[in-house]
């Protein structure tokens, strides 16, 4: 799978993902389709179920409070579990496409399918400057912990707020050079 | 000799602050001389540079006050001049922008027009010219900083500039790291600006040099006479490098390098 084109791999996520999306808001035997697809799809791309458990778990926080927007219309449960039911799978697929194509291949291909060029700048920014920004917060998070001698909860997310705070700061400053660094190289 | 780059009364005041940056600069750079900056933090050295490559005043002026090969700076021709001078960043990072080294390298010349098979092998050439061959498909967040400063010096010399302009370009390195890049920098043809720290650098690579403090030129001239003047050095927040500072045991007069 991991060999397979990325146009074709990317095609058959969105067109799953659609797919799922459109299912009726109730639970029918139709949420098998995507189901079956991605748990046999799940051992051919080889992803270790671990790996896929642990993201869908991170997703899940957002799913969930999703769902419970749902719980305000007076047919609560159906439409909970529906979505619930969806945006697993939806996730699963991505899942999948990201575990078997590498990202840069995937800018590739929307830029053979002539995608907006400052959409396509914006996402590999994105890409490029998340290690950047991680390794930024552990060290402001380290530096931090270092001066801090109180085990209190509240010293901890004050903490928490500063290093957000500056994180905040110091990208827009980041992004003020980059800017400059990109003109510097004839960026339009 | 034709100037590669000539500055003349260049002022700078920041609009954030008002604060005069730079105040009446004035010196020129011959064809293939490597001329350094230097100053304490804060002198209006990397403003300076940013000047060089019309990334500052926001707007640019209509009275031009620089001039490359000749060629005044004005609206009219910034992607010319940009291509003209090799801006290198102080941060490799702020200039690291792809995901791949190779669609890094490829940035500039892309902008320029070019694609294919052709622009393929110049990111190769430049790689090479960097000491840096076979790393096309490599990521710049898995790179160290000495290979990450390569990449950004190949993407800048992709460009084919006729003035390199270098920002610190070696702080944060190792002493193997800052051998390295000082030598790749003695191979590379053209008019070069360094700003710097280092002052042995400046030694080693520039025939003169540039002093700012407080955004003004305080003073400007052959390296060795004007770094062995210790009071001016130390009245600017530097210091008499250490090469001019000690004398070869066995060889009175002689710098050690």
């Amino acid at each position: 799978m991991h060999q397979a084109a990325p146009g074709i791999k990317l095609v058959a996520a969105v067109l799953l993902v659609t797919f799922t999306a459109l299912l009726p808001r109730h639970l029918t035997w139709l949420y098998l389709v995507p189901t079956v697809i991605l748990l046999v799809l799940w051992p051919v791309c080889r992803m270790p179920i671990i790996y896929g458990l642990r993201r869908l778990l991170v997703a899940e926080l957002f799913i969930v409070g999703i769902g419970l927007l749902t719980l305000l219309h007076p047919t609560a449960a159906p439409l909970f579990l529906s979505a619930l039911v969806k945006s697993n799978l939806c996730v699963l697929a991505m899942l999948l496409l990201t575990w078997t194509t590498p990202f840069q291949q995937v800018l590739q291909q929307l830029r053979r399918w002539y995608f907006p060029t400052v959409m396509l700048s914006t996402l590999a920014l994105m890409c490029r400057y998340m290690p950047v920004l991680g390794e930024e917060t552990r060290r402001m998070t380290r530096a931090r912990a270092s001066r801090t001698f109180s085990s209190k909860r509240v010293v901890s997310w004050q903490n928490v707020a500063l290093i957000i705070g500056q994180l905040f700061v110091r990208s827009a400053d980041r992004a003020e050079r980059i800017y400059l660094a990109m003109c510097a190289r004839g960026w339009k | 000799m034709k100037a590669a780059l000539e500055v003349r009364n260049l002022s700078y005041r920041y609009p954030q602050n008002g604060r005069l940056a730079l105040d009446q600069i004035s010196f020129s750079v011959a064809e293939e001389e490597c001329v350094g900056v230097l100053g304490p933090n804060g002198a209006g050295k990397s403003t300076l540079l940013l000047h060089l490559n019309a990334l500052l005043p926001e707007r640019i002026v209509s009275t031009p006050a620089i001039w490359i090969s000749g060629e005044p700076i004005g609206s009219h021709n910034l992607q010319l001049i940009r291509q003209r001078v090799g801006l290198l960043f102080q941060d490799p990072d702020d200039q690291l922008i792809s995901a791949t080294v190779f669609e890094d390298v490829a940035f500039g010349p892309r902008q320029l027009g070019l694609e294919g098979p052709i622009l393929a092998a110049l990111v190769r050439q430049c790689l090479g010219q960097v000491g840096l061959a076979g790393f096309e498909e490599r990521q710049p967040h898995r790179l160290s900083h000495g290979e990450k400063r390569r990449v950004c010096l190949a993407g800048v010399l992709a460009c084919k500039p006729s003035l390199l302009v270098l920002d610190e370009p070696t702080s944060d390195l190792d002493p193997r790291g800052r051998r390295e890049f000082k030598s790749l920098l003695q191979t590379l043809p053209g008019a070069k600006i360094i700003a710097t720290h280092d002052l042995e650098l400046v030694v080693d690579l520039c025939a003169r040099v540039v002093v700012l403090d407080e955004g003004k030129i305080v003073a400007q001239g052959p390296t060795v006479p004007l770094l062995s003047d210790e009071p001016l050095m130390l009245a600017h927040g530097l210091e008499k490098p250490h090469s001019l500072l000690h004398r070869h045991p066995h060889g009175p007069g002689m710098p050690l390098r």
